[in-house]
């Protein structure tokens, strides 16, 4: 924990080198989200006509229980830019 | 009870009239429908749903109240044995218990429920505006209107006051713009004759009227609102989104306060009762502004701090603790605006007596509960009988039956109470119904035949996708024909098209003959929310023979088209990626086929006190055998010490006409002086050995096993004979009635409410108005003084709280910190206590000294708990599957729970507990067979290394370990929530409908490179 303290304090250092983030690109996102509670709130922001970005995917799940680290590996694997886990 | 008599039951009707769809009336439709009998169900609203739709939150878990009530909404309206009667009043009930013809209206609707398909573009074109009384008058509707977003059913209603054309012959906006042709403008209103073999009565309650109470200035200062608009205003659903604003300008309010009892304890301008929920509600709504914005400051000012439930006093506490909730004693006297900012100045009389002056952003009234409004109508049409404030009247032995037989009640109709109380009193009522109409169950309600599953083993995947134009709502923004077209070169997929309205009665007939015609095996539709529509559509492919799981459906409309509006572009490629990966997850789909299981129809019932008794007669009304298992020599538990309960029923004549029946009646077994040793067995098929050595089958399991009264330490008690408990006064008031010349002393609170044991008793406070009256009425120059630090005089109960101070019962306000200081002198009782009020010290030689001692969990629940896989809080008490809405079930399926097992209750309470709790058994036991759920984990044992991660992580106890000593797993108590599939290092799961490749499809489909 200190080491991760005294690296923040002085920035990121990382040895791979920054990239340029190319105009007008988007983030690919995948969502997996538990039918009760998360996807249920996906829908309601629906339902509200609330807005997000459009480049984000919902998988549902019956448990966010039911995720398995293959998914998340698999999805990075394949390019993925981000994951989202929400139930 | 079920009767026999030869030709009755001809006569009598195995359908049950509900009125009202608030959580109690739906919770008694739904056992009463699960059990096989036919439900009508009335609603004078457009929606079901009633008060709970409207809340945030709830206490004390702070759960979302709309996530709860919403899947049981969808659920009653889906039920085949549920008919839904919405915007529709009871005219006349005739008729007698069994055989009722009810009349009711039908309110002409203007739109054709058989039509509208939900779609909402309706709203937008209507031009009148309507203060929204769903969102309490905080915003405005149209008057083509849903009552709120996820109304049920999904279809608009025109208010018919406020329509332009139906006042004034112009407009029609909305039936120009409707693609689904729904608007009904010649719709009328129509009677109907409703026939059904009983009543329950649920129509719910109404809020205080505010602006009765003119000092608070409801009406006349605009950023004081009632709590039930802060409940909107705090809601994310609600007219600001969450984001609290006040309503002046608009501003977020950092420094609020709630003044507690508005229309309440008060009989001037207001209720005489207690409302029994607001000191949580306003606990419940500081911590969750809190949660809101860390900066947000709360005072309540309150009377008495009322939190009498299961884990309330802890949720104050955290309040207190974590919201820094300040709490204030003190009555408001006044309140005024500062013409500037818009801010109040509450004027408080505080608690030692001086006033003070404080100054809030907004202020917030908790508005107590009323009778609703037509609850006096209603009661008369149903010809039931009611107090003088209009409360169904019930007796406190028999909580939920009526006056009228055959007519039962449930929730805020015959009293104030909170969300799991209603939902008790609702499966109670369920209880009460399947005992007169048990035997007329399956005999109203029509069996659907299905052909023949068709065996697609071994066929190739042919999927058909149909993207659902939802009138404007998708095609609007999302291209759906471009959509389809993309689909249609997915591997697997063999017709893709879009039609207008997919869930319209034409398009799923469209669906049923593109199977026949494509041949297809598989179907996907791109349409809205499986959580609502899924079910329907997996009917219409079923109907043409293919298995249910067969289908999966693309939400393209709430996930894409509403929230990506003028964005039609990325829309249509995000609409296109979600249709794409829902094909390559369908294309792998498997039929999923629903094993059963047979049901022991015999219950068995741990405890013989008056929770386990009156489960084990209501079962046996039912139709059910019973094993009663009580630990003691004898029936009766906790209640054999009490002799009257508050209202002044004769308790031990009660108890013992009860024992006799449990004991002459053939159908319960009592095993008396024996616990369980050990318990085998799942959800219908239980087998249990009792300590005696005897095995017992049983398809459920009804924990009563009750708690224990505390032997108290406190106060010089058994050192002085001057010292003695409620109970014990109570014989000697019977005994040898109360003296003149005496003077009694109460201390409540006696080993409750501090830690170790940090919960409110209960029944305490009951207990000394009960006796504190007792004195006063037979001995008026007695004196009596009771030392307490809130009296929790709850809901009707608070008549005798008044009834007691009316009498001349002295009551003193003590705090934990300061308790009262006690010497023994001669045969008297030295009590000295500080007041505040009058400002001294105060001193009583007391001949009795009374102390109020409150309720344990039995020493043997915890290992009780053990045995039968049960968890417990942090008191030691069991714990419920869910505090809110499934209060007397356990997590795992067949155990149910009442009593003081559960928590600790009154005689009422517990009746009505435990006739829940039989309810609930019943349904489940009037089942031949138990049809497990189809989407469950399937065990592949020939890989399973039996690391037993899936049976420590398994919150359902499904996966076990087998005779041979390697791991098997019982379907039948798997929810396939997944999570051993997600443990499981060897991947010996697979959920059913969520299966590995299934998912892993769907993440392949939505990364492939561009």
């Amino acid at each position: 924990m200190m080491g991760n303290d005294a690296a923040n304090s002085e920035g990121p250092k990382s040895p791979e080198k920054q990239q340029e983030v190319p105009a007008g690109w988007k983030a690919n996102i995948i969502a997996f989200a538990c039918h009760y509670c998360a996807f249920a709130a996906a829908d309601l922001a629906g339902v509200m006509r609330l807005s997000y970005p459009s480049n984000v995917k919902v998988v549902r799940l019956p448990c966010t229980g039911k995720l398995d680290h293959v998914y998340l590996l698999r999805a990075f694997e394949r390019g993925i830019d981000g994951v989202f886990v929400a139930g | 009870m079920t009767k026999s008599v030869p030709g009755e039951e001809k006569r009598r009707k195995g359908a049950v009239l509900v009125v009202g769809s608030g959580i109690g009336g739906m919770q008694a439709a739904l056992d009463l429908a699960n059990s096989g009998l036919l439900v009508h169900m009335v609603e004078d609203e457009p929606s079901i749903g009633g008060t709970m739709a409207r809340l945030d939150k709830t206490f004390p878990t702070g759960d979302c109240s709309m996530c709860m009530i919403s899947p049981r909404m969808v659920e009653a309206s889906r039920h085949p044995n549920i008919k839904l009667h919405t915007m529709t009043r009871v005219l006349r009930v005739d008729g007698d218990e069994g055989d009722f013809t009810v009349t009711v209206r039908h309110r002409a609707r203007y739109v054709d429920p058989a039509r509208c398909t939900g779609c909402g573009a309706c709203e937008p074109e209507c031009p009148t505006k309507v203060p929204n009384s769903f969102n309490q008058g905080l915003d405005r509707r149209k008057a083509i209107y849903a009552l709120f977003p996820q109304a049920v059913p999904n279809t608009r209603a025109i208010d018919a006051q406020h329509c332009l054309y139906l006042t004034k012959k112009v407009c029609r906006k909305c039936e120009k713009v409707c693609e689904a042709k729904a608007i009904r403008f010649d719709d009328l209103d129509m009677e109907e004759e409703i026939h059904v073999g009983a009543v329950v009565l649920s129509a719910g309650l109404r809020t205080y009227r505010p602006e009765l109470r003119q000092e608070y200035g409801y009406g006349r200062l605009k950023n004081v609102v009632t709590s039930l608009q802060f409940e909107r205003l705090l809601s994310a659903s609600g007219p600001c989104g969450g984001v609290v604003a006040r309503p002046s300008d608009g501003a977020h309010p950092r420094r609020l306060a709630w003044v507690q009892c508005v229309g309440s304890r008060n009989a001037r301008n207001a209720n005489p009762w207690c409302s029994s929920v607001c000191c949580m509600y306003a606990a419940k709504q500081a911590i969750i502004a809190h949660e809101h914005d860390r900066n947000v400051q709360s005072t309540i000012f309150y009377m008495e701090l009322r939190a009498f439930g299961k884990d309330f006093d802890k949720y104050i506490d955290k309040a207190k603790r974590d919201a820094g909730v300040v709490y204030r004693r003190a009555m408001i006297a006044d309140v005024d605006e500062d013409p500037a900012t818009g801010n109040l100045l509450v004027h408080a009389v505080g608690e030692d007596g001086r006033m003070v002056r404080e100054e809030f952003d907004m202020l917030i009234l908790s508005i107590g509960f009323e009778p609703h409004g037509d609850a006096g109508e209603l009661a008369r049409t149903l010809g039931v009988d009611t107090d003088a404030y209009g409360f169904v009247t019930t007796s406190k032995l028999a909580p939920v039956a009526t006056s009228r037989l055959g007519v039962y009640v449930a929730g805020t109709s015959q009293g104030p109470k909170d969300i799991p109380e209603t939902v008790i009193q609702g499966s109670g009522a369920a209880a009460q119904v399947m005992g007169l109409l048990g035997d007329r169950r399956g005999t109203e309600v029509t069996k659907v035949v299905l052909p023949e599953e068709r065996d697609i083993s071994g066929e190739e995947s042919r999927v058909g996708v149909i993207v659902c134009h939802c009138g404007t709502n998708i095609a609007g923004t999302v291209d759906v024909a471009r959509v389809a077209e993309a689909a249609s070169h997915q591997p697997g997929v063999v017709h893709a098209e879009t039609i207008v309205y997919a869930c319209a009665p034409d398009g799923q007939q469209r669906i049923r003959d593109l199977v026949g015609e494509k041949n297809l095996n598989r179907v996907v539709v791109a349409s809205c929310t499986p959580r609502t529509h899924a079910p329907l559509f997996q009917d219409t492919i079923r109907e043409v023979g293919l298995n249910r799981f067969l289908f999966e459906l693309a939400d393209i409309r709430e996930q894409c088209s509403w929230c990506h509006m003028h964005d039609n572009e990325n829309a249509t490629r995000k609409a296109t990626e979600i249709v794409n990966m829902t094909v390559a997850k369908t294309r792998r789909l498997l039929p999923v086929t629903s094993a059963s299981v047979g049901v022991d129809r015999n219950a068995l019932v741990l405890g013989g006190g008056i929770a386990g008794m009156t489960a084990a007669l209501s079962l046996v009304e039912q139709g059910y055998g019973v094993h009663l298992v009580e630990a003691a020599e004898s029936l009766g538990g906790l209640l054999t010490k009490v002799r009257r309960n508050l209202e002044g029923d004769d308790v031990a004549a009660f108890l013992a006409a009860t024992i006799a029946r449990v004991l002459e009646n053939p159908r319960i077994t009592v095993h008396l002086g024996a616990t369980i040793d050990k318990i085998d067995g799942f959800v219908g098929n239980f087998v249990t050995t009792l300590t005696s050595g005897q095995e017992v089958r049983h398809g459920a399991v009804l924990v009563a096993t009750g708690g224990a009264e505390y032997q108290p330490v406190e106060y010089g008690y058994g050192d002085s004979p001057q010292v003695i408990t409620q109970r014990q006064l109570e014989n000697q008031l019977t005994a040898e009635g109360p003296r003149d010349d005496a003077t009694y002393v109460m201390v409540q609170c006696v080993g409750s409410r501090e830690e170790p044991n940090n919960y409110c008793s209960r029944i305490c406070c009951q207990d000394a108005l009960k006796n504190a009256i007792a004195i006063k009425e037979r001995a008026p120059q007695a004196k009596v003084v009771v030392l307490y630090r809130d009296m929790r005089a709850y809901g009707l109960k608070e008549d005798y709280y008044r009834r007691a101070r009316d009498l001349g019962v002295l009551f003193f306000l003590f705090t934990p910190e300061n308790k009262p200081r006690v010497e023994a002198l001669g045969d008297k009782v030295r009590v000295s206590f500080p007041s505040a009020v009058l400002g001294r010290e105060m001193r009583v030689d007391a001949d009795w000294l009374v102390l109020s001692t409150g309720l344990r969990p039995r020493p043997d629940g915890e290992e009780l708990a053990k045995k039968l896989k049960l968890t417990c809080n942090l008191d030691g008490f069991l714990l419920e599957a869910h505090v809110k809405l499934r209060p007397v079930d356990f997590p795992s399926e067949g155990l149910f729970l009442a009593g003081l097992a559960h928590a600790p209750k009154n005689l009422e309470e517990t009746i009505g507990q435990a006739l829940a709790a039989a309810g609930r058994a019943g349904a489940l036991l009037s089942h031949d067979s138990l049809t497990v759920s189809g989407v469950i984990s399937k065990h592949n044992r020939t890989i399973c290394m039996s690391c037993l991660a899936c049976v420590k992580k398994c919150p359902f106890g499904a996966p076990f370990i087998d005779s041979d000593g390697r791991v098997s797993h019982n379907e039948v108590k798997c929810t396939g929530c997944g999570i051993c599939a997600g443990v499981c290092p060897a991947k010996a799961y697979q959920v059913n409908y969520f299966r590995d490749d299934q998912l892993l499809a769907m993440i392949d489909s939505v990364t492939v490179m561009a």
